[in-house]
């Protein structure tokens, strides 16, 4: 049952990410829903359930991108372990808490991304950070901070990390 | 606020370390054997995402359709007035074409060139944009099982798309000409200086490596060069808008306006072997019609 949620949830990231999303993009920057089910399916959970579906994210999503698959696999399967270990340690998990991490870990990910471009000097590097990874990270971690906020609004979060 | 959970098994939690640091040290170790192994798997996979990936596409482009036929008809009789006005103007340049054409035709013969094969090309669909805002590339709805294959230029009739880098079975990716990671050889159409056209970060294109005695200007068309493989010569890239000319340097750069507007690009056609290579490889291939002259 488990096994096909997420493979459902997998399939639907596709679409979703690659063609829905951009309707809603705002200075054509859209959140990464990829990096945000990651990390909730490792809080939620754990480490090894968020590294094999973070892994499984990043490489159905590397296919319908331009970007390196190691790359891609790195990203979301070790965001995935992280959120699954981090939720493990911390008993209080709020959205804004949440939502912060998410905004580090988005940065991360787009500075690893960056170091990768080739043909791009110091000055469009800079350009790149101001004009898209900071204002993803800022769009991932309002997205993940809002669906926490909206599931602990319906659910016992604290109850549901824990079963 | 921190606490160490013991219901979570310690030996599940190593296993998923080990498990990580394992896929790193592979993927840094062998990465063609991994990229192998996964590529031989992308096929399949991406026959199974497409199913989903077309249904959203063609949802999304249904109400795109009904949007633009009834609700975003505002300002359209201006557009209208102004649409019959170009109309006018361009069938007095029609006219011109059509006599230079003839005479091209007539010099053609005369010189007995051998007539160019059209390339052979596949018309493909936009189905989605790259999943990420780091590359600016189009998700195309035909894939290795069309024919395509990495490395194929992609136009539409007004010009340059961009270069598939990526394919599945049943779709494909292409990194957009205004991407700073793409790099086509080009051609100043008047002056037949060459250089190298990349994408910039605000999207639009630049000109790079143009050569120092260049008399370009403001205006001037740029165009495949077909010096490297995927573009033929002479396929539309974009109109120079602003030279770029610092002393010292070894060369010039110009800003181009790329000639197709790659964001609302709907429909492409990917070129699947050039000028050269087209004769021998247009069986069971889509062709275009021969423009009329």
């Amino acid at each position: 049952m488990k096994f096909f949620f997420y493979l459902t949830l997998v399939l639907l990231l596709v679409p979703l990410q690659t063609t829905v999303l951009h309707h809603v993009s705002v200075w054509n920057i859209k959140p990464d829903l990829g990096l945000v089910t990651a990390v909730f399916i490792g809080l939620f959970a754990g480490e090894m359930e968020g590294l094999l579906l973070g892994l499984a994210i990043g490489w159905v999503l590397s296919l319908f991108s331009a970007g390196e698959l190691w790359l891609s696999l790195l990203t979301y399967g070790g965001v995935g372990l992280l959120a699954g270990f981090l939720g493990r340690q911390v008993s209080q998990v709020t959205s804004i808490s949440l939502g912060v991490g998410l905004l580090l870990v988005s940065v991360a990910s787009g500075l690893l991304a960056l170091a990768n471009f080739k043909n791009i000097d110091m000055s469009q590097m800079w350009g790149i950070v101001e004009s898209i990874v900071l204002p993803q990270a800022c769009f991932d971690g309002a997205v993940g901070a809002g669906l926490y906020w909206l599931l602990s609004q319906r659910f016992d979060v604290t109850r549901l990390r824990t079963e | 606020m921190w606490m160490v959970n013991s219901r979570f098994s310690s030996g599940a939690r190593r296993l998923a370390f080990a498990c990580f640091a394992l896929l790193v040290a592979v993927l840094f170790l062998l990465p063609g054997q991994i990229q192998g192994l996964l590529q031989y798997l992308d096929g399949p996979v991406g026959h199974v995402v497409r199913v989903p990936l077309e249904a959203v596409a063609s949802i999304d482009s249904g109400i795109a359709d009904r949007w633009q036929q009834y609700v975003a008809l505002q300002g359209v009789r201006e557009e209208n007035q102004q649409l019959r006005k170009d109309i006018e103007s361009l069938r007095g340049q029609n006219s011109q074409l059509r006599e230079s054409a003839a005479a091209t035709e007539r010099l053609t013969a005369l010189l007995q060139f051998k007539e160019q094969a059209l390339p052979a090309m596949v018309a493909a669909q936009v189905i989605g944009r790259d999943a990420t805002n780091r590359y600016r590339a189009i998700i195309l709805n035909k894939g290795e099982s069309d024919g395509i294959k990495p490395d194929m230029g992609v136009i539409t009739p007004a010009g340059v798309v961009g270069r598939v880098v990526k394919t599945t079975g049943a779709s494909s990716v292409v990194l957009l000409i205004t991407d700073p990671n793409n790099a086509i050889a080009g051609l100043i159409q008047r002056t037949r200086d060459e250089g190298i056209v990349e994408g910039t970060q605000q999207g639009l294109a630049q000109l790079k490596y143009i050569p120092l005695l260049s008399t370009l200007r403001d205006g001037d068309r740029v165009v495949t060069s077909g010096l490297v493989g995927g573009f033929p010569r002479g396929l539309a890239l974009g109109t120079i808008t602003h030279i770029d000319k610092q002393e010292g340097a070894l060369f010039q750069s110009a800003e181009l306006m790329p000639e197709v507007d790659v964001g609302r690009v709907e429909e492409v056609l990917v070129i699947q072997a050039s000028y050269g290579q087209s004769t021998k490889a247009m069986g069971g291939m889509d062709l275009p019609g021969k423009p009329a002259p």
